[in-house]
């Protein structure tokens, strides 16, 4: 059988392993924008050939698509989904593991994702502004009180979101111009109309739960927990995520089972409100990025309409079963046939990135590095590779997070495993690498038992998801 | 005796002054004779003032402006130092030229570290925007890393500068351990051996009891200290009370564990800062108050246990106990949340020379009789490093026996 890939990051690097690994004897066919020597070996391994073009673009796919005649298609990153490239798949007759344009809106746009919560009723939402012009954000955020998070109306891939806690009103002028001088570059990342969504700050820790729907039958998948900030000790810029987390277990350990469930049941109600709003079935996979809350316990903070990364870096090594074929059997609609099976131990993730990243691409691009593989994989370690392109013999950074390190162990042993392979790393730019991800287990836990205090105690007076900022110039919102 | 704290934004749109400032002010019961604020914009602007940052004006702080800075509160004169290429502010002891040493950890920050002389948590601020933080290889004092958001990065003594800010503290730093920060990254780097010698007077009465600091919940600490001198000392009083504000968590501990009434015994009057006129520097950290108003229903006709959080000349203490008889106390018992001080310190924590120090000079019965107390007791060092969990201390104020030469 003939599998097309399309994407070019870490993440679709696991998936063409877990495709190449699987028993089933895939052969894997894939499109990406530069040679990722993960997928390439993936490609190479099962007889498969390897597309350089351009994964966004559908006529570029529909190419490939044309020229490999693939049995189903998997479909890693958002930005060919949101242009319709699954679409490309289905209007060919081949089936495909990816949601189709109009499905992942609920990724897309962050405005018509709340929107769509509030409309259904769906716990887990967060009160929110939309708006269209800059200066009209500029000034809610001065007038209006309370803690709130900034971020452009649309996914753009993890930049520009600004959380302000602003509890402290002596500082809140400081933080309250700071942020609306920030506001119009927070708004230019976004294309449409649209520009700003501003929401209530919410607070405890961050958890992702992905789960696979073949159009009636759906599938969740271990937790995961992504790392946001972009250096050591959670410090620092927004980034597409600078590592992760998994189990033990289905779960983390600072999630319990009710909270998996109710997650996973208000993942559940997101995609039959998706699937009433545009009659059509959400065939691919769809992840809620949550968080663990005061205000309602399981909380979304945003939709992804497919796997996470680095989060599936973290996942898919821990499934026993063939993953490969789950991804088969969501494509065609036959999930319920699906077996998985999960890894008891833990995994952690850590990503390599150049420095440079995420503020400055230039200086994080075209640098040389360089690695043991042999060495790093017989340290029991994972490598994928992401924004990391093969250039002759080469190995050369393309501006984002270049490596992904995995390990399968339990957290303390994975630590030291991770950084023994990260001392198999070399490059002519200092690297980013964050040691503490993985280690912070205890301090999450409290995190947890904290809000959970509080959501439970709502919870018995009836009063989940009720919350309000009042201020005397800009009044109730 | 100092707090100290340092600011670095990611992006330049933050005007970081306010937060250096409270910063400051969260860190100000470490030491407040002087203050000090150095910002960085393209080049340095520094405020120094002789008082405590609750009393520095508003309006002077409109000359500042930059997108990082660090800011210090404390017992020196002359801080943050200003070299050419960085400006330094530090908790501790550090010998040599100040601006230089500034200066040539800018240049070569891992090399000047391991040849730095004294005992010091420091951070320094360089003129093209890197921040770097030490704490020396005893780690004598705190100095910890965290960040406001995806905007700022912090660099403070205590947790409670970060709660202050509203950010979250992630890392206390190791002892020897260097950190570098700067607009593209955070990097760690252990420059020398970590040693281990916390102090002690920090962690039972100079750190806010809403802190971490060193790894330790500081009111969990005080309550186990409270709790161990019940078991050291049990006392079946009518009532017992805690000096303010420090002592107030003993007193909790040690009613509690005996089963015995806990009642407030004092209020105050003015500020803790304000009006302390004391001469003597190491009451104003220790935050024994002067104006301490005793309530007369909380003693009348009581048998007292008072518990302070330490004793340097007897004064205060004597002054107390006179107070508590004059309401109609019938015995007062004293009890100490701490060993006693009996040699002053090297390191900057403001203990007076031996010859100052009652508990060095006078037997129990002595100070006993000198400070009008039917008893008198001190938490033993072997109680104190229970309460605690560790001996990874540094005691010396209390056992002459110093960790580190300098
Ligand atoms: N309402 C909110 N309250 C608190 N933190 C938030 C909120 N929204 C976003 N965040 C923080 O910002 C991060 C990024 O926001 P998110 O909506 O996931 O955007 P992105 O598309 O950039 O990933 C989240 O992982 C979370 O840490
Ligand atoms: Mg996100």
């Amino acid at each position: 059988m003939k599998v097309l890939l399309v994407g070019d990051g870490a993440r679709e690097n696991a998936l063409a392993d877990a495709l190449a690994n699987s028993p089933k004897g895939y052969r894997v066919f894939a499109v990406s924008s530069y040679v990722n020597p993960g997928i390439k070996e993936a490609v190479e391994r099962t007889g498969g050939t390897y597309y350089i073009g351009k994964p966004t673009d559908p006529e570029s796919v529909r190419q490939v698509i044309k020229a490999v005649n693939p049995d189903f298609g998997v479909i890693g990153p958002e930005d060919p989904l949101f242009n319709g490239v699954a679409d490309e798949f289905r209007k060919e007759g081949i089936p495909v593991v990816g949601a189709s344009k109009n499905c992942s809106t609920i990724e897309k746009s962050k405005v018509w994702m709340r929107e769509l919560m509030w409309k259904y009723g769906i716990p887990g939402r967060l009160r929110f502004r939309a708006f269209s012009s800059v200066e009209e954000a500029a000034e809610f955020i001065k007038e209006y009180g309370g803690s709130v998070a900034v971020k452009p109306a649309e996914q753009v891939g993890g930049k520009g979101v600004k959380v302000v806690a602003d509890l402290q009103a002596y500082l809140s002028k400081e933080k309250r111009i700071a942020l609306s001088k920030g506001v119009s570059a927070i708004g230019s990342y976004a294309k449409g109309s649209v520009k700003i969504i501003i929401e209530e700050k919410v607070d405890g820790p961050e958890y992702t739960l992905h789960v696979l729907s073949d159009g009636n039958v759906t599938l969740p998948l271990p937790l995961a927990q992504d790392y946001k900030h972009a250096y050591l000790h959670s410090i620092g810029p927004e980034t597409g995520g600078m590592g992760s987390i998994s189990g033990p277990g289905k779960l983390l350990p600072f999630i319990t089972d009710e909270e998996y469930e109710r997650s996973y049941d208000i993942v559940r109600r997101t995609i039959q409100a998706i699937e009433d709003t545009f009659k059509e079935k959400y065939v691919g996979v769809i992840s809620g990025q949550m968080m663990l809350t005061g205000l309602w316990g399981p909380t979304i903070i945003e939709y992804y309409s497919r796997l996470g990364d680095p989060e599936a870096s973290a996942i898919i090594p821990r499934i026993k079963s063939d993953f490969g074929e789950v991804l088969e059997l969501t494509a065609t609609g036959h999930l319920a046939k699906a077996k998985l099976e999960v890894e008891e131990a833990p995994s952690v993730v850590r990503a390599v990135a150049p420095r440079g990243y995420p503020l400055n691409k230039e200086m994080a691009s075209n640098k040389r590095i360089w690695l043991d593989l042999p060495k790093m994989r017989e340290l029991g370690c994972k490598v994928y590779f992401g924004s990391v392109a093969l250039e002759g013999n080469s190995l050369v950074t393309k501006g984002s997070r270049a490596l992904e390190l995995v390990a399968v162990q339990p957290f303390e042993e994975a630590d030291k495993t991770l950084n023994k392979c990260f001392s198999l790393v070399s490059s002519e730019i200092p690297l980013i690498y964050r040691r503490d991800i993985g280690i912070t287990i205890a301090e999450q836990v409290e995190k947890a038992e904290i809000v959970r205090f509080t959501y439970k105690n709502r919870e018995a007076r009836g009063l989940l998801g009720v919350s309000a900022d009042w201020s005397p110039q800009g009044g109730l919102w | 005796m100092a707090g100290i704290v340092g600011v670095l934004a990611f992006d330049k749109v933050w005007d970081v002054t306010k937060f250096v400032y409270y910063g400051t002010l969260g860190l100000q019961h470490r030491g407040y004779s002087y203050s000090g604020l150095s910002t960085l914009n393209e080049g340095f602007s520094t405020l120094r003032e002789r008082r405590a940052p609750e009393d520095v004006e508003e309006d002077s702080l409109a000359q500042l402006h930059g997108w990082a800075g660090v800011g210090y509160s404390g017992n020196t004169e002359g801080i943050p130092v200003e070299g050419k290429e960085a400006v330094m502010v530090y908790d501790g002891v550090i010998k040599g030229d100040l601006p230089s040493i500034a200066d040539s950890i800018a240049r070569d920050p891992e090399r000047a570290l391991a040849e730095l002389r004294g005992s010091a948590s420091l951070i320094v601020l360089t003129k093209d925007g890197r921040m770097i933080g030490y704490k020396d290889d005893y780690g004598i004092k705190p100095l910890q890393m965290g960040g406001f958001g995806f905007d700022l990065a912090i660099l403070a003594s205590e947790s409670s500068a970060f709660n202050v800010l509203g950010g979250e503290m992630t890392k206390e730093l190791e002892p020897g351990e260097m950190v570098i920060i700067d607009v593209y990254g955070v990097q760690t780097k252990q420059v020398k051996e970590p040693r281990r010698a916390y102090c002690a007077i920090d962690i039972v009465y100079q750190s806010r009891i809403d802190s971490k600091v060193f790894g330790l919940d500081v009111y969990d600490v005080r309550v186990r200290i409270g709790e161990a001198l019940a078991e050291e000392r049990p006392i079946n009083g009518d009532v017992v009370i805690g000096v303010p504000d420090t002592a107030i968590p003993y007193a909790i501990g040690y009613s509690r564990k005996l089963g015995l009434r806990l009642d407030l015994g004092f209020t105050r009057t003015g500020s803790p800062i304000r009006t302390m006129l004391a001469k003597d520097d190491f009451l104003k950290v220790v935050g024994v108050q002067l104006k301490l108003n005793p309530i007369k229903s909380s003693v009348k006709g009581k048998k007292v246990v008072l518990i302070d959080d330490s004793m340097v000349t007897g004064n205060t203490l004597k002054n107390t106990v006179f107070n508590l008889r004059r309401l109609g106390a019938k015995e007062v018992h004293v009890l100490i949340g701490s060993p006693k001080l009996i040699s002053a310190c090297p390191y900057g924590m403001e203990v007076p020379d031996s010859k100052e120090l009652i508990a060095a000079n006078l037997s129990d019965e002595e100070i006993a009789k000198v400070i009008g107390a039917d008893s008198i007791y001190w938490l033993s060092v072997e109680g104190l490093k229970k309460a605690i969990g560790h001996s990874h201390l540094c005691l010396g104020c209390m056992t002459k026996v110093y960790p580190k030469v300098i």
